[in-house]
């Protein structure tokens, strides 16, 4: 392998590694921070990337569409929250097994229900920023991967800030810790989760319409999705936004590398294979506390 | 500063187990109440009654604050810290995962705390200076004894009327007892608090308390209005001392 495919796919894998950040931000906090096994978080975005669809068909630019669907998202986040709690969370200890069940089953749901409505065929999106690149010496970096790394930038500053400068922000961090303890200082922590939860899926929403904006969609997605979420929140240790950063950088590099070397029918297996080797060796993930 | 808990006949308890029987007392304003009885008798179980954590069964708890009647029997308990109630519960209860100075913030949380919070975290920072030079540390690597400075502080972050603390001395080396059982009365003169210990230990707490209950069987066996009654009191040494 020469060097220069080597520094090539090294770029490209911090750029798309920036783009697995963006889509895996949501579930950092769902999963990382409240403790919801939320694996209809791949759905979700998936879900979204058809909204952008539905929207960009009225001619409605991917971006501004992921910012429209924002609102009806977070709704979406606090009922399914809602009814998890009431359902599973709050009849106690085993919540961990029975939600998984009812994820997986909102997963299914939402997958079906595109399928119905929308086909098994590939969608996409247009805009400006579709299809042409930025020519950078000899490499060619598409616009797509650079609204990508500004829009993961962007939300993990802003998450970062949320969440260390605001009480709302502190309690959604405290809340999994102790949950009685949350109450004893006058926060609701069944409120605190669900608006937690809201947020979360409101930045799914974002991640979904990058989705469609770097790549064609199809019902399936989420399965392919579903592993590097999960690869990227443990490796980069339960609830740490920049962490979660950094972890989808290192998920798109090593993709890109093996892509590189090895073709592209490996990649893939790594998401599968670093999240079982982070689990294995350092469970508590790269910044974990 | 008005704030007075009145507590009557209360029956409360866990499901089918009874831990309340009818008791009475009351916390008076300014006062420190000392909550004396051995592990069983029923003191974090009123503590929890009176944060709206347990429901009693019957009997009624009314609070007379800033002029108002409120029943703390119908309150949940973000609504009752919101009225001016802080508690320092039983074993601490931190965020062990989050920084001594994020917890501090927290503890801050109610509406009415968060136009005092530098005023408070100074304060803190200068009624107890190792929490300064820690504030960037995790709250659950510090010793016991600075996790109970840290509760009681996060406690004062709420800028409480009335002071509940459940169990300071527990898992606590005496000298560590002794310290944070001072700091109550020193934070307590400062604020001008109401404050009501419940405590196992108990000549560290006769230290501090103007008066003080004795329950037993959830019930208050012995009512004392001083300390040196409480300290003379045959149920006390039975209780305790096995005389």
């Amino acid at each position: 392998m020469s060097i220069d495919l080597l520094l090539e796919g090294l770029i490209f894998g911090v750029f798309v590694g920036c783009f697995y950040a963006a889509v895996s931000i949501g579930l950092s906090i769902a999963f990382g921070l409240l403790d919801v096994p939320h694996i209809a978080h791949a759905s979700f975005l998936v879900l979204a990337a058809y909204m952008t669809f539905l929207l960009g068909s009225y001619g409605i630019d991917p971006l501004l569409a992921g910012l429209i669907i924002l609102i009806p998202f977070f709704a979406l986040g606090a009922v399914v929250y809602r009814f998890y709690y009431e359902a599973f969370e709050k009849r106690g200890t085993d919540a961990g097994v029975r939600g998984i069940a009812f994820f997986f089953g909102i997963a299914f749901i939402v997958q079906v229900i595109l399928s119905l409505v929308f086909g098994l065929d590939q969608r996409s999106v247009a805009a400006s920023y579709i299809g042409s690149s930025l020519g950078l010496g000899e490499m060619r970096i598409p616009w797509r991967l650079i609204v990508a790394l500004l829009v993961a930038v962007g939300l993990v500053l802003a998450l970062n800030l949320y969440l260390s400068r605001t009480f709302q922000g502190r309690a959604m961090r405290a809340v999994a810790q102790d949950p009685w303890a949350l109450k004893a200082i006058g926060a609701n922590p069944v409120m605190t989760k669900q608006w937690a939860f809201g947020l979360a899926t409101a930045a799914t929403a974002i991640g979904g319409a990058l989705l469609i904006i770097v790549s064609p969609v199809e019902p399936s997605l989420d399965r392919v999705y579903i592993g590097r979420t999960f690869c990227v929140v443990v490796l980069a240790g339960l609830g740490s936004m920049s962490g979660t950063l950094i972890a989808g950088i290192m998920l798109g590099v090593i993709e890109s590398l093996v892509l590189t070397a090895f073709g592209a029918s490996w990649a893939p297996a790594v998401a599968f294979g670093l999240l079982l080797l982070v689990l294995g060796l350092r469970p508590q993930g790269l910044f974990g506390r | 500063m008005e704030a007075k808990i009145t507590v009557r006949d209360l029956y409360a308890g866990y499901g089918a187990v009874q831990v309340l029987h009818g008791l009475s007392m009351e916390v008076r304003s300014g006062e420190t109440v000392a909550l004396l009885g051995t592990n069983g008798n029923g003191k974090s179980t009123l503590m929890k009654c009176l944060i709206g954590d347990v429901r009693p069964t019957h009997g009624s708890i009314t609070l007379e604050i800033d002029g108002r009647v409120v029943d703390l029997t119908k309150l949940r308990t973000h609504e009752a810290v919101e009225l001016g109630i802080s508690i320092v519960p039983e074993g601490r209860r931190l965020f062990p995962q989050l920084s001594v100075e994020e917890n501090l913030l927290l503890g801050a949380y109610r509406k009415a705390a968060r136009r005092n919070i530098s005023k408070n975290l100074d304060f803190c920072y200068g009624a107890f200076p190792f929490l300064k030079e820690r504030r960037r540390q995790l709250s659950g690597s510090m010793s016991g004894g600075q996790q109970q400075m840290l509760a009681l502080a996060r406690a004062i972050m709420s800028s409480p009327k009335i002071l509940l603390v459940d169990e300071p001395s527990v898992g606590l080396a005496p000298i560590m007892v002794s310290q944070a059982i001072s700091k109550i009365r020193e934070l307590k003169d400062e604020f001008g608090l109401t404050v009501l210990m419940a405590e196992q230990n108990f000549q560290e707490a006769l230290r501090i308390a103007d008066r003080g209950y004795v329950l037993v069987h959830g019930k208050v066996a012995f009512s004392a209005d001083s300390a040196v009654e409480l300290q003379d009191s045959a149920l006390i040494s039975q209780l305790y001392l096995g005389g």
